[in-house]
């Protein structure tokens, strides 16, 4: 038998007996390859009698287009049979618990705080910030609090030196007055942030909490347009219609002062055993009202650029631990400054 | 503040007005009720009985057993103690299963062998007084079998009114103000009070004198001299007004002083006539004077403390608490009663000062109106009058001070009310309203000149703003539509620290899979301790929260380092952050204020790594990837940790030899990074089973905000393929591997794309006192794919400058 043939009938032969990608690679290396065996036969083509050529390179030429045939429909039949073995399945368990992934996570203030910036930004309202040690003079003087405020006494304030010139600001409504310094009216702004008491400690009281303080000063501010604000933002923020009352509360930098108290978002008002607002059906949210003109003055006092005959404004300002524990129904305010990660981790 | 709906009603007819909707509007306009309770519901629960038979006990004898009707078929068989237990008594019998005052629940008794089922009460028993000598002994005419409250007429509702919402309303501190605010909500008269002084004797008046250095302090004080009183227990009416109110009924001179107080929110004063014999004197106490109160406390006092005094000696602390000495005794017939104005702050400050906080100096640190004066003493001397009709006033009263009746009115117009409140109120609506608080209007032209009533002018009412409050909370804030506010529109203001600390957050708790923690400003002495920090300046508390916690933090991770044991203990990988800010008091601002600082703080802590770890396993390493991916990522570029000599300053948390600072590429530092110091591992409570790898890092946001950040020029796609190559260098053990990096570089003459460690060996096949670490490059150039001959020139290149400093490349 010539060569060509042998080499035909082996070539063959093996292919036949593939079962797996890696011999058809084998047989394609071996015959097809650059030091192939066909590659050998053409080759040694020059070395043959002249008349042999032909013959030789005719056949060299079609064993080669056989075998990349032979080899394409292996390939094909293989790669047949692996996608159905795969589709077969196996003892594939979806219930298997799955491998965790790492994770970090944002503080749940972080997250309230940024999701009521993001609300008051979309009505136009900047962000502002302040100092927490502050100066007397923006967290009680100016904010028309007297010497002799009992909100001033030790009990409630840090004082930062003895002459009580410096204090732990006990609220962000300072940042009203340092805003109104640098602005020129109209404006609208929130101003997020950290304020210390020192009070009793429980369940519902630390002495480091957070707040966020809104102002707004123009002209023609009105009583409506206070509740008209903080009702669009609760509605937000809860993402439905929530229920409003506005009553009197003392503040001495808002004239008239309110309180504004929220349908409590557990019980919708119905009271009885509820927890969150004790039975009341209220939960208090706020302290809020008009300016008091005696703030304004202190802001804007001595300007030429400032008419404070024409200035008006409402103010407010709400704890942001509360609305917090609202949301996520939590019952103890220490945990969110306590950094157990076994409590901030789900955040 | 409790008040009685009862009381109220003395004031104000409140009939067909349910006590919920009472409070309810009182809330809505005026102050928070926070409770509204039925008074006494255990008075309910007690049965009129009637003794039938009393007989001693046959085994003790001060007991009696008696058979009382309770209106049952069966009398009730019970064992009484009280001397004035006897048959034919109306008494007041709890039977088995009511529950007393105290959680006192009556059950089925044996006493001394005799059984008892109920028990016959004393007025201390239902709270309705002090006497414990005997059973209370009920009016003839109460009908036997009816419950108690109802029998006697006591039913009542309490509600309770949150002393924080009457802050600036010294006149809601009694019933009185409180029904006038009631008669106005609900369109009803106040019903008028006699409180004027009765006829007196024409003996000489009491003798009063105020120090002209005390003027300010006290200005006004009336003196009235009563004379045949007779200390008794007060008559059912005001002990069941007193107890709804909250006020444990005494006897009847303190409780009239009392209901005076409850009644029109002044208090007042009964002195032991004798014990005032020399006159009555206000003055300041002299530098460390020395008084005993009522109580028995022995108070040290100062020049700011004004004092009522009798022949130089005190008698009373002025508006806090009388004196030891002048207190009234049962046989006391002659009294003075002392009804005063006093100055709010000093009261205040003496009543902290000396921790004698009490219902007389609550009332007093409001700022009283000085027209109750004559009025209280005119209250008391008729209510005790009906009671003891035979009381005499053997002298006028004696009424000295710098007190002028306010003359303050307030000018409004009605057209600011309905701008301010935003609803459409007409003039008649508003001038009705302020008139039906007592305020005086008079209109000329449109406006009105408002005159202030005297009980709100002594700090509530000064400018129209108030006025417009006063219209809108009777009208009902609720009342109020809510309206959109109309402005500008204008994009928010950008705040690029905001935008920055968002930017830190989310990758931090994203990618990086930090926690986020919040810790507290305050840091305790013994963590400052710990950390070696105590000498550091801070700005401190003068008074803290807790002892020792006094120090507000000048970075915040400090805060962080206080949290890892903690978290270690319920897990291996601990990574936290936080962001906030630090107070530094050596840089104050122009008006003393410390400098403010904003900062980011990492702290990373994990199982230490193992000995045959990665060279890249450390916990410095990794948290160096978080920082460098941050600042990457907010588009700082490359950022590099250079070591610190070892003379420079570092953090005391941070360990002396393995930190650096954190640079961009300009050279400006933004932060540091480091090891936690080997000798805080213990005091942190890291070691035994929490034995860890610690590194910390701080970002100086601040020093970001200053930074230039490079212009952001994304890399175009390669148009030609990179050839990949791995190399390795021999160096000297202590040659930093940044040095190295550079090395590659240059000889790369700007091929080497990318390059990164991915071995670090020390140990056999290598000189000693050498390294060796080993890179994988990308090689690439913008205009042709890379050749045999560039990659062959470029490690020529590499070989050469390695050997010139003191390197070897390494070829396998």
């Amino acid at each position: 038998m010539e060569a060509h043939a042998e080499l035909r009938d082996e070539a063959l032969a093996r292919l036949a007996a593939c079962t797996e990608l890696a011999e058809l690679r084998s047989v394609e290396k071996d015959y097809l390859g650059p030091e192939g065996a066909i590659g050998a036969l053409l080759a040694s083509i020059p070395s043959l009698p002249k008349e042999e050529r032909p013959k030789v390179g005719a056949a060299a030429n079609r064993l080669k287009k056989e075998l990349e045939a032979g080899l394409d429909k292996a390939r094909g039949e293989l790669e047949t049979a692996r996608v159905a073995a795969e589709r077969a399945g196996g003892d594939f368990d979806p219930s298997l618990p799955p491998r965790r992934a790492a994770r970090g996570s944002l503080h749940p203030l972080t997250k309230v705080r940024r999701e009521v910036e993001r609300i008051f930004s979309s009505m136009g309202y900047d962000i502002a910030d302040g100092p927490e040690v502050e100066l007397d003079y923006y967290n009680f003087q100016a904010l028309n609090i007297p010497v002799d405020h009992p909100s001033r006494e030790m009990q409630d304030t840090f004082y930062c030196d003895e002459e009580h010139h410096l204090v732990m600001r006990t609220q962000t409504s300072p940042v009203q007055i340092r805003v109104m310094e640098q602005r020129q009216p109209p404006f609208r702004l929130i101003a997020p942030g950290r304020v210390f008491r020192n009070e009793e400690q429980d369940a519902t009281h630390n002495h480091t909490f957070h707040q966020v303080e809104g102002l707004v000063v123009g002209e023609g501010i009105q009583v409506g347009h206070l509740t008209g604000t903080l009702k669009g933002f609760l509605a937000e923020l809860f993402q439905r219609q929530v229920q409003v009352r506005l009553r009197p509360g003392y503040f001495p930098f808002v004239e008239p002062g309110f309180e504004l108290d929220v349908a409590c978002p557990f019980c919708d008002e119905k009271g009885g055993t509820c927890r969150v607002c004790k039975g009341v059906g209220w939960v208090e949210f706020c302290g809020c009202g008009l300016v008091h003109p005696e703030v304004l003055a202190a802001g804007f006092g001595g300007r030429d650029d400032v008419d404070l005959d024409k200035l008006t404004g409402f103010a407010f300002g709400f704890g942001l631990d509360r609305l917090v524990m609202l949301r996520y129904g939590l019952d103890d305010i220490r945990n969110l400054m306590g950094g157990d990660l076994r409590f901030l981790e789900q955040f | 503040m409790f008040v009685s709906i009862k009381w109220l009603g003395r004031h104000v007819d409140l009939t067909g007005i349910a006590p919920e909707d009472l409070a309810r509007e009182l809330t809505l306009r005026t102050a928070e009720v926070e409770g509204c309770e039925p008074f006494a519901p255990h008075l309910g629960a007690i049965t009129v009985g009637l003794v039938r038979e009393r007989v001693a006990h046959p085994d003790a004898d001060r007991l009696s057993v008696c058979t009382v009707e309770i209106g049952a078929e069966e009398p009730l068989t019970i064992v009484c103690g009280a001397p004035n237990v006897r048959a034919g008594l109306k008494v007041a019998v709890a039977t088995v299963g009511t529950v007393l005052p105290g959680d006192f629940k009556i059950k089925k008794a044996k006493i001394r062998g005799q059984a008892s089922s109920g028990m016959i009460c004393s007025l201390a028993e239902l709270d309705l007084g002090a006497d414990h000598d005997g059973i209370w002994e009920l009016p003839e005419e109460a009908p036997v079998g009816s419950d108690l409250a109802s029998a006697l007429g006591l039913e009542d509702w309490v509600l309770e009114i949150d002393n924080k919402s009457l802050t600036h309303r010294p006149d809601l501190w009694g019933h009185r103000g409180l029904a006038r605010e009631v008669a106005a909500i609900f369109g009803r008269p106040l019903l008028p009070l006699d409180t004027s002084i009765p006829a007196c004797g024409a003996g000489p008046p009491p003798q009063v004198t105020i120090e002209e250095s005390a003027a300010e302090l006290c200005p006004r004080y009336l003196a009235l001299a009563l004379d045949g009183v007779r200390v008794e227990p007060s008559p059912l009416w005001l002990r069941c007004l007193l107890a709804a109110a909250g006020q444990r009924p005494l006897d009847l001179l303190v409780d009239l002083s009392n209901f005076v107080m409850l009644d029109l929110g002044q208090p007042n004063h009964l002195f032991d006539r004798a014990a005032v014999a020399d006159g009555i004197e206000v003055r300041r106490a002299a530098a460390a004077e020395e008084m005993v109160t009522l109580d028995e406390g022995r108070h040290t006092l100062g020049s700011e403390d004004l004092l009522i005094c009798s022949g130089q000696r005190p008698v009373a602390l002025a508006g806090v608490m009388g004196g030891a000495d002048s207190k009234v005794a049962p046989e006391t017939r002659e009294l003075l009663l002392e009804v005063a104005n006093f100055h709010g702050t000093t009261v205040r400050r003496t009543a902290m000062r000396t921790g004698l906080r009490s219902e007389s100096s609550a009332r007093f640190e409001k700022n009283l109106d000085g027209e109750l004066v004559p009025a209280a003493a005119g209250h008391l001397v008729r209510t005790l009058l009906s009671i003891q009709p035979e009381v005499t006033l053997p002298s006028p009263p004696m009424d000295v001070g710098v007190y002028a009746t306010p003359d303050l009115s307030v000018e409004l117009s009605p057209e600011m009310v309905r701008e301010r409140l935003g609803v459409e109120l007409d003039d008649n609506h508003i001038s009705t309203s302020l008139a039906s608080l007592g305020f005086d209007i008079t209109a000329a032209n449109g406006v009105y000149s408002v005159g202030v009533p005297s009980w709100r002018a002594t700090k509530d009412i000064s400018i129209a703003e108030d006025l417009v409050e006063e219209v809108g909370r009777l009208h009902g804030y609720d009342n109020i539509p809510p309206r959109p506010l109309v402005g500008e529109l204008t994009p928010p203001l950008h705040d690029a620290r905001r935008t920055l600390v968002e930017a830190l957050q989310d990758r931090l708790a994203g990618g990086a899979r930090f926690h986020e923690v919040l810790g507290y400003s305050f840091l305790h002495a013994e963590l400052c301790e710990r950390l070696g920090i105590c000498d550091q300046p801070h700005v401190r508390l003068v008074n803290p929260v807790a002892e020792g916690e006094d120090r507000v933090r000048r970075s915040v991770l400090p805060s962080l380092l206080g949290r890892l044991e903690i978290n270690r203990r319920q897990r291996e990988r601990v990574a936290i952050f936080e962001i906030g800010k630090g107070y530094l008091p050596e840089e104050p601002g122009d008006r003393g204020q410390p400098r403010e600082i904003h900062e980011l703080g990492l702290a990373w802590s994990v199982p230490p790594s193992d000995k045959g770890a990665a060279f890249d396993d450390g916990a410095f390493s990794r948290l160096a990837g978080v920082m460098e991916d941050l600042l990457a990522q907010l588009g700082f570029g490359c950022a590099s940790f250079v070591g610190l000599a070892p003379d420079a300053g570092r953090p005391a948390w941070a360990h002396p030899g393995r930190g650096a600072l954190c640079s961009l590429a300009d050279g400006t530092a933004v932060g540091f990074i480091a090891e936690l110091e080997p000798g805080l591992h213990r005091p942190l409570g890291l070691m035994d089973d929490l034995v860890s790898d610690v590194a910390c890092a701080t970002l100086s946001l601040d020093a970001l905000l200053a930074a230039e950040k490079p212009a952001f020029r994304p890399r175009k796609l390669p148009r030609f393929p990179e050839t990949k190559v791995d190399v390795a260098l021999a160096c000297p053990a202590a040659m930093p591997a940044g040095d190295l990096a550079a090395m590659i570089e240059r000889a790369g003459k700007g091929l080497v794309g990318d390059l990164e460690l991915f071995d670090l060996y020390r140990g056999a096949n290598l000189p000693t006192g050498q390294k060796s670490l080993a890179w994988h490059l990308r090689l690439r150039a913008e205009d042709r794919t890379l050749g045999e001959n560039d990659v062959a020139r470029f490690l020529g290149r590499l070989e050469r400058a390695a050997a010139a400093a003191d390197c070897t490349l390494r070829r396998d």
